[in-house]
């Protein structure tokens, strides 16, 4: 066995490696938006720094109008909180209907689920958002939320868990009077917390990135998101890349210390997925 | 025993999904068949029913075409690409006797980015005077102009996405590596096995599972590229990274052909659901033929 101890600092040492040049493209985001706006692009680690980026970003530059960045910042918090608690809500629902309830049609409902998941949802984008503009929704957070409030996948991974859970927790809770609604609020979801965080975590970073949709529902500067603002600013700011990456690390922060924080919850819920 | 609450109950628990199964699916499903038999612009409120014109001129279209290749080209650069790397990445965590989980999160971290951010960066990188470029010149002499040569494009957001990905599937491969248990590598060990006999005879079949899971996400994720190629070539050059997303998106939302958009949106649907499903029978009869599943 190559248990020595010089094989294994030598194993560390290649995985560190590997960590790096994986994670390397957020450090030298990083960097870029501290960097002088002279060594921008132009050098792999900076050298002088400066907070010009920043204040670039949020009071205006000479060459550019100040744009809504904090006003877009809030528009991506309001859009993917609402739209992620609402997927939360309705697939958490939805599965226990189809995990813990018998009814007439459940197979049907669970089939229907399946294949829309494997459909391709390409076709479905001119006419969702024709719906949305002849409700009268174009341009607002709605148009962003509703149509994205709920979401198959996690129908799919909450039905999963939900079967797990033995049977007789749910009959003992029914003997003592217990409605449906109160028995997932009180005695299912709080034994699902693992697979929840999973489930939050995927559906709230990629509404929090989502492009396409939220490009084309919303035409009004103030109605942006942080990721379609930044998307729009690749010309205008063409030529002063360092604010361009101080917008990143704000879009970008938030998600990763989100996730850095139920980490441990997130790896847990991905055993249960990955079995 | 009590039956289970109300009688209707089950129905009104299912509702949001037979609201959005409705409003979010099957009337913009029927919606897009009349769309596309149509050659509406979006905006003026006439419009005539063409038939089938709209699918006769899409097939003849190059961005149509260029997005039906380039879907393969992308694949055969993507999956391969994120493959390796995913199956690199959790061969070196297995390795490890502690600290897996740490290294785990750390190398999920990419799949939290966004393509936009992604894009900005490799823009950067790539750009004219970056320090890659300028080694490039001034050691090789070579010019080299990443994403306006059609492969070389192609062979960025191919790398920008397996970067993302990588981390996740290394996750779904670590997990089947710790399914596998050791007294299979114990026997093969006491029988002489070299080092890749040992991982060609053993760890790859019986990691099957997992690398099929892998796979198939992989190969999904090739039908849907957007941001990356919306950010950084506009689909160019000359078609050389024209996604279906990318051809849809420009046919309906700059050149307001919502008619024929329509018509290409369901061309791209039905190629990439009978795509999807061949490779995935390939797959499995692969698997099979080999004694793996």
């Amino acid at each position: 066995m190559v248990g020595s101890n010089k094989g294994l600092t030598g194993r560390y040492i290649i995985a560190f490696a590997l960590l790096t040049v994986m994670v390397f493209p957020y450090l030298y985001m990083v960097l870029s938006s501290f960097a002088d706006w002279s060594q921008v692009d132009k050098q792999i680690i900076p050298t002088k720094f400066t907070l010009r980026s920043y204040e670039w970003l949020f009071l205006g530059g000479e060459a550019a109008m100040p744009r809504p960045w904090l006003r877009a910042f809030f528009n991506s918090l309001i859009v993917s909180a609402g739209s992620t608690a609402l997927m939360m809500i309705t697939g958490a629902m939805v599965a226990y209907a189809l995990a813990k309830m018998n009814f007439k049609g459940r197979d049907f409902i669970n089939n229907a689920v399946l294949f829309q998941m494997f459909f391709p949802a390409i076709i479905l984008l001119i006419p969702t958002f024709l719906i949305v503009q002849n409700v009268g929704m174009y341009d607002t957070y709605m148009a962003m939320i509703l149509p994205k409030a709920l979401s198959l996948w996690a129908v799919f991974m909450y039905t999963n868990f939900f079967r797990a859970i033995p049977d007789t927790f749910i009959e003992a809770a029914k003997l003592d009077g217990g409605s449906n609604f109160q028995i997932l609020i009180r005695i299912v979801l709080p034994m699902s917390k693992s697979i929840t965080t999973v489930i939050f975590l995927f559906l709230f970073m990629e509404r929090w990135t989502e492009l396409l949709w939220d490009m084309i529902v919303v035409r009004s500067d103030e109605m942006l998101t942080l990721n379609v603002l930044l998307s729009q600013m690749f010309g205008p700011y063409g030529g002063y890349p360092g604010p361009l990456y101080a917008a990143s690390v704000v879009l970008t922060i938030p998600i990763i210390i989100l996730f850095l924080f139920f980490s441990k919850q997130f790896k847990e819920g991905m055993q249960f997925t990955l079995k | 025993m009590k039956k289970n609450g109300l009688k209707g109950s089950g129905w009104l628990f299912a509702s949001p999904y037979l609201f959005y199964a409705l409003v979010f699916f099957l009337i913009p499903l029927v919606w897009s068949f009349y769309l596309a038999l149509t050659d509406w612009n979006l905006i003026s409120p006439v419009y005539n029913f063409i038939g089938l014109d709209n699918f006769i001129e899409a097939v003849k279209h190059p961005g149509v075409q260029a997005a039906f290749f380039v879907t393969f080209k992308f694949m055969a650069a993507f999956v391969p690409m994120v493959i390796v790397s995913s199956l690199t990445v959790a061969l070196v965590i297995n390795s490890l006797p502690r600290f897996k989980g740490l290294f785990l999160i750390g190398f999920f971290l990419p799949y939290l980015a966004s393509g936009v951010v992604s894009s900005l960066i490799v823009k950067g990188l790539l750009s004219y005077n970056s320090p890659l470029n300028t080694f490039l010149r001034g050691t090789f002499g070579l010019d080299i102009d990443w994403l306006n040569s059609p492969l070389s494009a192609l062979l960025v957001v191919a790398g920008i996405i397996a970067w993302k990905f990588t981390g996740y599937y290394a996750l779904i491969l670590t997990a089947g590596f710790a399914s596998i248990s050791k007294e299979v590598y114990e026997a093969a060990a006491i029988d002489g096995v070299t080092p890749s006999q040992q991982f060609f005879r053993i760890t790859l079949p019986l990691l099957y599972p997992a690398l099929f899971t892998t796979l198939i996400l992989s190969i999904g994720v090739s039908f849907g590229i957007f941001t990356e190629v919306y950010q950084l070539t506009g689909g160019g050059p000359n078609y050389a990274t024209n996604t279906w997303q990318m051809e849809i998106f420009k046919q309906a939302f700059t050149n307001l052909n919502a008619g024929y958009a329509s018509a290409v949106a369901i061309i791209a649907s039905i190629v990439t659901f009978v795509a999807i499903l061949l490779i995935r029978k390939l797959l499995e009869v692969w698997g099979r033929r080999n004694g793996w599943v």
